[in-house]
């Protein structure tokens, strides 16, 4: 199916055959002509996910506090990228060998693809362009921060960059100053390097944290910091295109396949798969303990719950039990878990007839055999939590009068309930859970809450009960996912997928049920059932 | 500017004639028509707003403010000659005139123009406060302000002036005294004007030093020192045992001495020089000896071997001058392009004093105590007018003498003319240029 990202009616077929190199002929070009070629659905939502997850690299790069260009910066970049299946983007934003591949090209269209797919994803609110803008620019910093002198030059001249590097005369003029105020240049290779004269508001960043020399409205840059002032022009380059793609969002958004991405794309989790717990097994008998310590409000209070009813509804079996899946509780754990709270209430066989199945079923041993992943923040956010239930995200679904009694009562200070109902106010509850995390953990760094399990992990780590994770290959569950889905990617698009999944489960259930004739299976509470409604 | 200077120097005979009366809040308001309509300075004040006319609506786009008594304020205020402008300011006799920036379109019409105001120039303002010194001022604190105090905001003032100057090629600066205890500063330089918000944002950032950590000011230098901190050096460096080991004696109580080990951001490097401090010396010991204590330690320290000192320490010494006498400004003024600032000339409603503008190069000669305060120079004028009566039987405008030229405010008076002229002198070759 071809998709005409324009909309607009093109009469007169292109027949023209530019090669992708000559149309995308420098690893780091300037984003200034919107891409005309028609893409494949499919691709472009591919497209969007991928540089979803780039960007979101830069983003834990930034929340983590490092100085962007530094080597730690750097090092962490580069290893998340490679964590998140980026590679190609990671070959970019290395110096290039001289040889050109294919592959090369490919990454190079995209990368500019992608960007003018997520303008359009970002231009529609203030918020989520400054976060676009600011990741954009530091994924363009670091590319262009891998370009040779030579790649250099020929990226000023292609994009009439009018800057010509000071003369000998003219550098020995300022040279004292030059050694004085160039920061991050030894004074040897200063006397080495290229310098350009430029008026002062053309790098502010430079200006603003005194890392050049400055003399009478001119800064004074060299080549290694050329980066600024191109990276201005980016900035307006791609200020000026976000209100442009502004003017036509409504067109595009006319189309509902892309009107639904764009829209739930930013939200859209594409962090790391808890689905297979690749550390050691957690026991039961610590999870009271690890409630207290490790554990989000959300998990903490469906442990609570089970602990004082024993019983526990059906959300909240299917939040609270693949998370414990997700930090490493074995199946056989997990059964003994359930059963011995849930038989304080029942018969042993009403468990097994009722509930054994569906944990089982969680861990991909029934039915379907799809091994379910944890939910994310986001899907447990949009819960919908019916009295009675006790998942959902306590943030959003507990008023305001109760939530700070929760806190209290979970050992917050007058001030901590302060800070983490001052998110919660604003809707943003994964902010307000970052900031209960701090305050637990006595943290300084406030950690990206997306999910759950990376919660507890993060507080595992914190607490040195656990390593951080070598970057390895992607878990094998993934290969299990496309199977079913046709792509794990989009799977991860919207939360609803995971429901849909069990849509298709649970019809195979019922068919399998029913020749069985297990008609008790359906009972009051049964899993499925609640399902179907 | 030697010229300037000269003029400073001699004092007008007026002040000498009499003793000033002192001033008293409560008859403001019956004096301010008098200041305004006699003494003001209304030609030069809507000359320098004007700028030579030479750009579009550059006066008629401006927005003024005006606070009346009892609190009243009034925004959005626009004048189209400076006629307009006088008979306003007599008749409303504000307390307080505020000049915020030009906008895209009348101010007054922001009700009724879709898409309301925008900024379009602004100059780039400084504000530095005697109050942001408090906690290395022990002879005044608040609001007042001595001579001491002052050359806390002289030093700033050479600072600032100077790096306005080299680093970014300004040249038209406007020095003002708040009137109580402060100064701010106008950068009128086209290109000033123009800066967009990043721009002024990075300017402020470029030229505030000082960080805060838990409410200690630090300052940290870094490998080298960047050109604008070694210059802010010279100037501050040979004023330092002055204004903080003999003034303030700061280091002079067990406090002060702690301050000064806040200043040390290593904790054990801190708590070492502490054991240092507090053997070598007994408490209350003279800012002096503690200071030269802590420059012999730091000094020791860093030729021993490779260790905090010789590193992280390195500019220890140099980063405590320059975190006391750096100039500490209020960065929100000036990174805000909307921010309103008090006219030059306006009257301090507490202290009565005139907000006066002074000469950048010749601040160390100028005396904050001994600025007019509005009923002085009202006392001044009547009694200029009392000696000339004599031999003035003419109608009273027949003498041609501004009235300000009467008073104590002349030389205020002349060193904004002197920048006018130098400012319009830019408009006149410039224009020439095309």
């Amino acid at each position: 199916m071809d998709f005409n990202l324009k909309k607009r009616a093109r009469h007169d077929v292109k027949v023209e055959v530019i090669s992708l190199e000559a149309k995308y002929p420098h690893n780091v070009m300037l984003y200034h002509y919107p891409p005309t070629e028609d893409i494949h659905i499919d691709e472009f939502e591919d497209l969007a996910l991928e540089r979803l997850r780039l960007l979101r690299v830069f983003d834990r790069a930034t929340t983590k506090g490092l100085r962007i260009l530094s080597d730690d910066w750097k090092e962490y970049v580069n290893a998340e990228m490679t964590k998140d299946g980026l590679r190609g983007y990671l070959r970019m934003g290395m110096a290039s060998s001289g040889t050109k591949h294919e592959a090369d090209v490919q990454m190079r269209r995209r990368d500019y693809l992608s960007h003018f797919i997520l303008r359009l994803a970002y231009c529609r609110s203030e918020d989520l362009q400054r976060w676009f803008v600011a990741r954009e620019m530091e994924f363009f910093k670091y590319k262009f921060a891998a370009l040779s002198t030579a790649e250099i030059k020929m990226f000023l001249d292609a994009n009439n960059f009018q800057i010509h590097p000071l003369t000998e005369e003219q550098k020995d003029e300022v040279k004292d100053g030059l050694y004085e105020s160039t920061v991050g240049q030894s004074v040897s290779k200063i006397e080495l390097l290229e310098f350009y004269k430029v008026p002062f508001t053309q790098v502010l960043d430079l200006v603003r944290t005194r890392r050049c020399y400055i003399k009478a409205g001119f800064a004074y840059v060299n080549t290694h910091d050329m980066v600024s002032i191109v990276g201005a022009r980016q900035l307006e380059e791609i200020e000026l295109g976000m209100q442009a793609a502004k003017a036509f969002i409504a067109d595009v958004e006319a189309d509902e396949r892309i009107a639904r991405m764009i829209k739930s794309l930013h939200n859209s989790y594409t962090g790391k798969d808890y689905t297979v717990c690749r550390d050691e097994s957690v026991p039961i008998e610590s999870l009271d303990q690890l409630s207290k310590t490790s554990m989000p409000l959300c998990m903490r209070m469906c442990h609570e719950h089970i602990r004082s009813q024993h019983h526990i509804k059906h959300g909240g079996r299917m939040q609270y039990g693949l998370f414990l899946k997700g930090i490493g509780v074995t199946l056989e754990d997990s059964i003994r878990f359930w059963r011995e709270e849930f038989t304080k209430k029942m018969d042993v066989d009403k468990f097994t007839r009722s509930y054994e199945y569906n944990i089982y079923h969680n861990y991909g041993k029934k039915g379907s055999m799809v091994n379910y992943t944890p939910y994310s923040c986001l899907k447990i956010i949009k819960e919908m939590a019916a009295p009675g239930d006790c998942h959902g995200c306590p943030y959003k679904t507990m008023d305001p009068t109760s939530l700070k009694a929760k806190l209290s009562a979970y050992g917050l200070s007058a001030g901590g309930i302060e800070e983490v109902m001052y998110f919660v106010s604003r809707n943003h509850y994964q902010f307000a859970c970052g900031k209960y995390f701090m305050l637990t953990h006595n943290s300084t760094v406030e950690p990206t809450i997306n999910h759950p399990n990376k919660y507890f992990e993060e507080s595992q780590i914190l607490m040195g009960n656990r390593q951080k994770r070598a970057p390895g290959p992607a878990p094998a569950s993934n290969k299990l996912r496309t199977g079913i889905k046709g792509g794990a990617n989009r799977s991860m698009l919207n939360g609803d997928d995971d429901d849909e999944l069990w849509r298709i489960a649970e019809t195979q259930e019922k068919v399998y049920q029913s020749q069985k004739g297990i008609a008790e299976a359906f009972d009051d509470d049964l899993d499925l059932t609640e399902i179907i409604e | 500017m030697p010229e300037l200077n000269t003029e400073q120097d001699t004092q007008p005979q007026a002040t000498t004639e009499s003793k000033a009366p002192a001033y008293d809040p409560n008859i403001l308001p019956d004096m301010l028509p008098v200041y305004y309509r006699r003494l003001f300075p209304h030609e030069p004040f809507y000359r320098w707003l004007n700028y030579g006319h030479s750009e579009d609506n550059i006066f008629v786009n401006r927005e003024i403010s005006f606070t009346l008594q009892d609190d009243i304020y009034i925004r959005y205020l626009c004048f189209e000659t400076q006629a307009e402008l006088e008979k306003e300011i007599c008749t409303r006799n504000p307390y307080k005139i505020d000049i915020g920036p030009v906008m895209n379109i009348r101010p007054k019409n922001f009700r009724t123009v879709a898409g309301g105001l925008t900024p379009v120039q602004r100059e780039l303002v400084f504000d530095i406060d005697a109050t942001d010194y408090d906690d290395i001022r022990n002879c005044c604190s608040g609001a007042e302000m001595c001579l001491k105090c002052w050359k806390f905001m002289m030093l700033a003032a050479r600072v600032l002036d100077v790096a306005l100057r080299e680093d970014f090629g300004f040249e038209h600066m406007l020095w003002i005294f708040s009137g109580r205890r402060g100064i701010h500063c106008w950068v009128c330089d086209h290109t000033a004007r123009h800066l967009d918000a990043r721009a002024r944002a990075a300017v402020a950032e470029y030229l505030n030093i000082l960080s805060y950590t838990n409410n200690v000011a630090r300052v940290q230098i870094g490998d080298r020192t960047h050109h604008s901190l070694r210059r802010a050096l010279k100037i501050v460096e040979p004023m330092f045992e002055e204004i903080i080991l003999e003034d303030q004696n700061l280091f002079g109580s067990p406090k002060g001495v702690s301050k000064l080990l806040q200043m040390v951001s290593d904790e054990g490097a801190r708590s070492d020089l502490e054991a240092y401090l507090q053997k070598s010396h007994e408490d209350g010991a003279h800012s002096k000896l503690i200071w030269e204590s802590f420059v012999r330690y730091a000094n020791s320290m860093r030729t021993s071997a490779a260790n905090v000192w010789s590193r992280k320490l390195k500019h220890i010494v140099e980063e405590v001058q320059l975190c006391l006498l750096y100039p500490r400004l209020d960065i929100n003024v000036t990174k805000g392009f909307n921010h309103l600032l008090k006219a030059p000339f306006c009257i301090h409603p507490a202290t009565g004093k005139v907000c006066i503008p002074f000469s950048a190069s010749a601040v160390g000669k100028f005396d904050p105590t001994t600025v007019p305060t509005i009923s002085q120079l009202l006392q001044e004028i009547n009694a200029y007018d009392d000696k000339t009566k004599s031999y003035m039987d003419a109608p009273e405008d027949k003498s041609r003498i501004k009235d300000y030229k009467k008073t104590s405010m002349f030389k205020g008076v002349v060193v904004f003319e002197e920048f006018l002229r130098k400012l319009e002198r830019n408009f006149k070759t410039k224009s020439m240029d095309f």
